[in-house]
């Protein structure tokens, strides 16, 4: 669709949503007006918000095409309004450039902002570097362990060692692989009473400290990948005091969710890192508030029905979470902070950790948005989702908002 | 005894001015008797020279048996594989045993840092270091300078860019004492994973990790030799990530010294540190520093037992 108006819709422009008002745009641009017979739509009252940009995205492409596509991928970015997107691929490891430049290509399929992480070790396993200044040189915007971090301190300290050379940030997920052993589930009242492994706190703190540790002796900087508990918040907190570049992220299901949400079972709520106590949750709800925590991620990884459709612990980790994200964390995140800072938090923040391009509305500018009727519920079938799996703990769920359309370079999606 | 203000040679490192240019001076007196019909004096006749070499060598080990043969001394050779070390003798066992059989001088190698010194401490011999662990090879140095004083008249002011494994290189940190000594500017370029981390003590070093910026208007770009044990211990990822960012190509000569001197202790891995159509290029002095070691290593076993300049 070359032009639109919508209107009836309060814009967020300069840091507050402004009254109702009606958006000419044309060709990705808002402009003061569109041609006369350009389509009308009516969002009675709805917001305009920057579109998102997503942290942790995996299409688990191209070594996956059974579970999901990139096609899919992207159009589950318009169905929730994420302009771009971290990724990084569990099933592909970027660690070499022909890798890289068939995932370009895959990308280039789409005017979306795909960012790519690359891993710093060969085939994620944490024996041998990657190329890294080859990679950083073509195009990644950092380096990642592929949310398996298999490494020896040695190792650690070696790739960020030689990855500072490329000025590119390290991305963990703070997880001890020996802690978490079989565990699938928190350790906590939950687990023992369920009778489950667990996953104790310290199988992320202790990795988190360690990681902070050599980052600091490095001058290395970091991001942490879903923080879970406010010990490891702590530990973020006076790593910064001691001068580190640490960022860090929050998955948007470990806000919405706690261990008391797997009481029944259902292999929906398996994430990895698990969901931990209502205390914890409260602790990110905290470091959300208090601006420890830089970014809501959407961790969005699709998986086979069939790996799901097993009991809790032979499940296979992991949710969908680009079309419903908004809708579902949009209210309590502007109940607790704001809807400025919950725009930073889901869009800004996550763009600069990326090094994407930031977002923001006004006239006679790009414009990339998303339309969320905050009013309205949304009531998540399987039909919300963009591809054949529907591995989302909301499925069925009622959302206390509604995304009505996105405008993502131009192209007009409505839900 | 020593004609010089030492009385080993344990490194370059706090090694005065005079006394660099002393050997210096003097090697290139004898670089003249490498080039008569009869390459040899009578200089060193009646002492007796132990090669005590606990790591393998080839070229180093040539070169001071060279040195020694031409001084007229005699020589005899001392390796760690075929000896009583092999069996468990200690390392000041083995030298009191050898001391035992009247020796002057001992030139060892080492992979221990600080071997010479230990050996000085318990012995009378006069001690010359050819390589020890990660910290000195003096005399490598010091032909890198005579070459370099060859082509370039003097020290003085010189860019001189040392690439490579400067972390584990025992070449780079000699070259810097003496080059920094002489009045030299030195910048060491290297990956990061490669470079030590604390350098308050490198005074007058430059460091890079821009290959291109570390080359720019040098006088001389020296590479050192990367030993593929650096990809197994994970230092680095691979030789061909090595060679694009850190290899010596004539695409990067452009940005030095037009008359920029390439060299390189040897043994060379072409098409990994330096290509080799470098190597083997009009700016390569590579050659010339092999036969300079002779003359070099004359020059340090002669000053150190006594003899005089000139």
């Amino acid at each position: 669709m070359d032009s639109l108006v919508i209107q009836n819709v309060r814009p967020f422009v300069n840091g507050r949503f402004d009254g109702l008002c009606s958006m000419a745009l044309v060709n990705g641009n808002w402009v003061a007006e569109a041609p006369q017979d350009a389509p009308v739509f009516d969002a009675n009252g709805a917001l305009a918000i920057p579109a998102l940009f997503a942290l942790g995205v995996d299409f688990q492409e191209p070594m996956r095409d059974d579970v999901y596509t990139f096609e899919k991928g992207f159009k589950a970015m318009h169905l929730g309004g994420f302009y771009g997107a971290l990724y990084e691929s569990s099933a592909n490891p970027i660690d070499d450039i022909q890798r890289l430049s068939a995932l370009k290509q895959a990308f280039s399929a789409s005017p979306l902002e795909m960012k790519i992480l690359a891993s710093f070790s060969k085939n994620y396993k944490c024996s041998q570097l990657s190329e890294m200044l080859e990679l950083s040189r073509y195009g990644v915007v950092g380096f990642g362990d592929g949310n398996l971090l298999n490494a020896t301190t040695r190792f650690l300290r070696l790739s960020m060692e030689y990855g500072s050379m490329t000025g590119k940030r390290f991305f963990f997920l703070p997880l001890d692989l020996s802690l978490r052993c079989a565990g699938s589930v928190h350790e906590g009242a939950v687990s023992d009473m369920l009778g489950m492994k667990g996953i104790p706190r310290i199988a992320e703190t202790i990795v988190v400290h360690t990681i902070l540790e050599t980052a600091l002796f490095l001058g290395q900087s970091v991001h942490l990948k879903q923080i879970t508990c406010a010990e490891s918040l702590k530990l973020i907190e006076i790593a910064r005091q001691r001068g580190l570049d640490v960022t860090c992220d929050v998955s948007l299901y470990h806000l919405l969710f706690d261990d008391e949400n797997l009481l029944d079972l259902h292999s929906h709520f398996y994430l990895i890192p698990p969901l931990r106590s209502k205390a914890d949750k409260e602790a990110l709800w905290n470091g959300i508030k208090n601006g420890l925590i830089d970014a809501i991620s959407c961790n969005h990884k699709p998986v086979l029905t069939q790996e799901k459709q097993v009991n809790f612990e032979d499940a296979t980790p992991g949710a969908l979470s680009l079309e419903v994200a908004l809708p579902a964390i949009w209210k309590p995140l502007v109940s607790a902070v704001g809807e400025s800072r919950a725009i930073e938090l889901l869009s800004m923040n996550p763009a600069k950790i990326a090094l994407a391009t930031p977002q923001k509305l006004s006239l006679g500018s790009p414009a990339n948005l998303v339309i969320l009727h905050p009013e309205k519920k949304t009531l998540v079938q399987a039909s919300h989702f963009a591809g054949a799996v529907q591995n989302s703990p909301l499925l069925g769920a009622e959302l206390p908002a509604a995304i009505e359309a996105s405008y993502l370079y131009g192209a007009w999606t409505q839900v | 005894m020593s004609a010089l203000e030492i009385k080993h040679l344990f490194g370059l490192r706090g090694v005065s001015k005079s006394d660099i240019s002393t050997i210096l001076d003097t090697a290139s007196e004898f670089r003249q008797v490498l080039e008569r019909p009869v390459k040899k004096v009578p200089s060193l006749r009646g002492l007796t020279v132990v090669n005590l070499f606990f790591e393998n060598s080839t070229r180093t080990r040539t070169s001071f048996e060279l040195a020694e043969k031409r001084l007229s001394a005699d020589t005899v050779n001392f390796s760690s594989s075929a000896s009583s070390v092999k069996k468990g003798e200690s390392l000041l066992d083995t030298l009191q045993n050898i001391e035992a059989m009247k020796i002057d001088l001992v030139v060892v190698r080492h992979q221990g840092t600080g071997v010479p010194r230990f050996l000085a401490k318990n012995s009378k011999a006069i001690i010359v270091n050819a390589g020890d662990g990660a910290n000195e090879h003096p005399t490598q140095a010091l032909l890198d300078m005579l070459t370099i004083q060859q082509h370039l008249g003097s020290l003085k002011n010189k860019r001189v860019t040392i690439i490579g494994d400067i972390r584990h290189s025992r070449v780079a940190r000699s070259n810097l004492w003496g080059l920094t000594t002489m009045g030299a500017k030195v910048t060491l370029c290297s990956p990061s994973t490669l470079t030590p981390r604390n350098t308050q003590f490198f005074e007058g070093a430059f460091w890079e990790t821009n290959l291109r910026k570390a080359v720019t208007d040098a006088d001389v770009v020296m590479s050192l030799r990367l030993q593929k044990e650096r990809m197994e211990d994970s230092l680095l990822p691979s030789m061909r990530e090595y060679r694009n960012y850190f290899g010596i190509t004539g695409e990067l000569l452009e940005h030095a010294n037009p008359s920029a001197l390439i060299m390189h202790p040897g043994p060379i891995n072409r098409g990994v540190e330096l290509d080799s159509e470098m190597a083997d290029s009009k700016h390569s002095v590579i050659l010339e520093q092999v036969t300079n070691g002779v003359a070099v290593r004359m020059a340090v076993l002669f000053l150190l037992s006594g003899g005089r300049h000139g």
